[in-house]
């Protein structure tokens, strides 16, 4: 722990450790456990598959998300994580590609120790990867907080240092030109807090898209 | 990122090698390409692959069928709706069967199919937004190959990627099954596959012979199949 955190201090867009297994899940059409640092999230795919009537459009396909906490049943902070999940997912897919069909995707927590939201959206692009929907790119999000009293800027912090939090900041970037998809913040904060927060945090995307390829290319070694 | 044939692409990428062979022939974008502008883009993960003579597309790993038309599927029926069936091919939607879809059926001469049959049938209709069509006969109304599988057989899933290597003209592992014993099978493009052998046993061994190709490089598959073999001969 100590030493994770001295190199946080001398490059400061150091990501904990990623790790992920892929297709564990027999059901979906794909699955990925994310696990970053000690926190773990399982999303899971299925789609295309049939729309419910009232959800149909005829254009093109609904993306529904399902965010499970570990333990008891959603609350309001989980919906509001499912409406993140579900409105970024739909920045991703090709939706008009399967008109009338649904895309379904359902993410559940297992342990949660700082970053969950961007955990979860990770996995979630993860699981669209492996299920080989067509996506217009691949996104990571990135969370980061700056510290109440130093008034430092950590990236993807751990549940011990987010507890000393004035500000969090998720955010997440297109695979393409690193352009900003979706952000979620709480606390408040300077113009100035957000765009130096902005650019630390795309730098440390790269490494998520790297892990990305990398997977990818373990995995495409099997065709 | 930029990317090459034969490179691993994630979506997003830009795979610039397609533009610059466009010149004269006309270039074919396979599953996995989508084209924006002047650039092609990659839509799956997988590897890129050629074929020539400007045949692009994405080989990548998938559970989940998106009909296609033409091409064999196997299916079980799930419902029988006045003169259609409805046939689960592991798609997103039911596709339909007309009952006057088999060789020499008539308004009177009904095939007897009943729920619960596994069939294989050729998508003659399969568009977005629109409900996927079988047929169990070819354009000069013979059944071929067609038709009502016997319900003798096994009928097991698999990923859209082991069905396709086995139908690969260069794929050995079904001729070097042949060789250790006989077999009946049906390989669907939707990841299913109906089979049969001579026993319970033998349908067994063979499913799992196929099920372990998905893992197995080609040049190991003389071994796999002698060693399922040998298993058989201890087993009987």
């Amino acid at each position: 722990m100590q030493n994770q955190l001295e190199t946080t201090e001398e490059e400061e867009c150091v990501l904990r450790p990623m790790n992920c297994e892929l297709n564990q899940l027999s059901r979906p059409d794909g699955s990925a456990m994310f696990m970053q640092g000690d926190t773990v999230v399982v999303a899971g795919v299925y789609g295309p598959i049939e729309a419910k009537l009232q959800k149909m459009m005829h254009d093109r396909a609904t993306v529904e998300t399902m965010f499970s906490p570990a333990k008891g049943p959603p609350c309001v902070d989980d919906r509001a994580k499912e409406t993140v999940i579900r409105e970024t997912c739909e920045a991703v897919l090709l939706t008009a590609l399967h008109p009338g069909m649904a895309i379904s995707i359902n993410v559940q927590e297992l342990q949660d120790s700082g970053g969950l939201l961007a955990c979860a959206i990770n996995a979630a692009c993860l699981a669209l990867i492996i299920s080989s929907i067509s996506m217009k790119f691949t996104v990571a999000a990135v969370s980061c907080m700056i510290d109440r009293e130093s008034g430092k800027l950590i990236v993807d912090p751990d549940s011990t240092q987010i507890q000393q939090a004035r500000v969090t900041f998720t955010y997440v970037f297109e695979g393409i030109k690193k352009d900003l998809v979706s952000c979620h913040t709480t606390g408040r904060f300077s113009e100035n807090e957000l765009m130096e927060s902005l650019e630390k945090c795309r730098a440390a995307s790269q490494n998520i898209f790297d892990f990305y390829r990398n997977i990818v290319e373990q995995y495409a070694i099997k065709l | 990122m930029e990317v090459n044939i034969k490179d691993v692409v994630v979506p997003g990428d830009v795979a610039v090698e397609i533009m610059k062979s466009s010149e004269k022939e006309r270039v074919i974008l396979g599953p996995g390409l989508r084209r924006d502008c002047d650039r092609v883009l990659v839509t799956k993960a997988g590897v890129l692959k050629r074929r020539k003579p400007a045949i692009f597309y994405v080989d990548s790993y998938q559970k989940r069928y998106v009909p296609n038309r033409g091409e064999n599927v196997v299916g079980i029926v799930t419902q029988k709706a006045g003169d259609i069936y409805r046939v689960d091919i592991g798609a997103g939607e039911l596709a339909s069967l007309s009952y006057l879809a088999f060789e020499g059926a008539t308004k009177k001469n009904r095939p007897d199919i009943v729920v619960g049959d596994v069939i294989f049938a050729k998508l003659l209709v399969a568009s977005k937004g629109m409900e996927p069509e079988l047929i169990c006969v070819d354009s000069h109304g013979k059944k071929g190959k067609l038709g009502v599988l016997s319900p003798d057989g096994m009928l097991f899933d698999c990923s859209l990627s082991l069905a396709r290597k086995l139908l690969h003209p260069s794929c050995q592992l079904l001729t070097l099954l042949a060789k250790e014993q006989a077999y009946e099978i049906a390989i669907g493009m939707n990841g299913k596959i109906w089979m049969k052998a001579r026993s319970v046993h033998e349908t067994i061994a063979a499913c799992n012979a196929i099920l372990a190709a998905e893992n197995t490089p080609p040049a190991e598959m003389p071994a796999l199949c002698s060693s399922i073999a040998r298993n058989l001969l201890r087993i009987s």
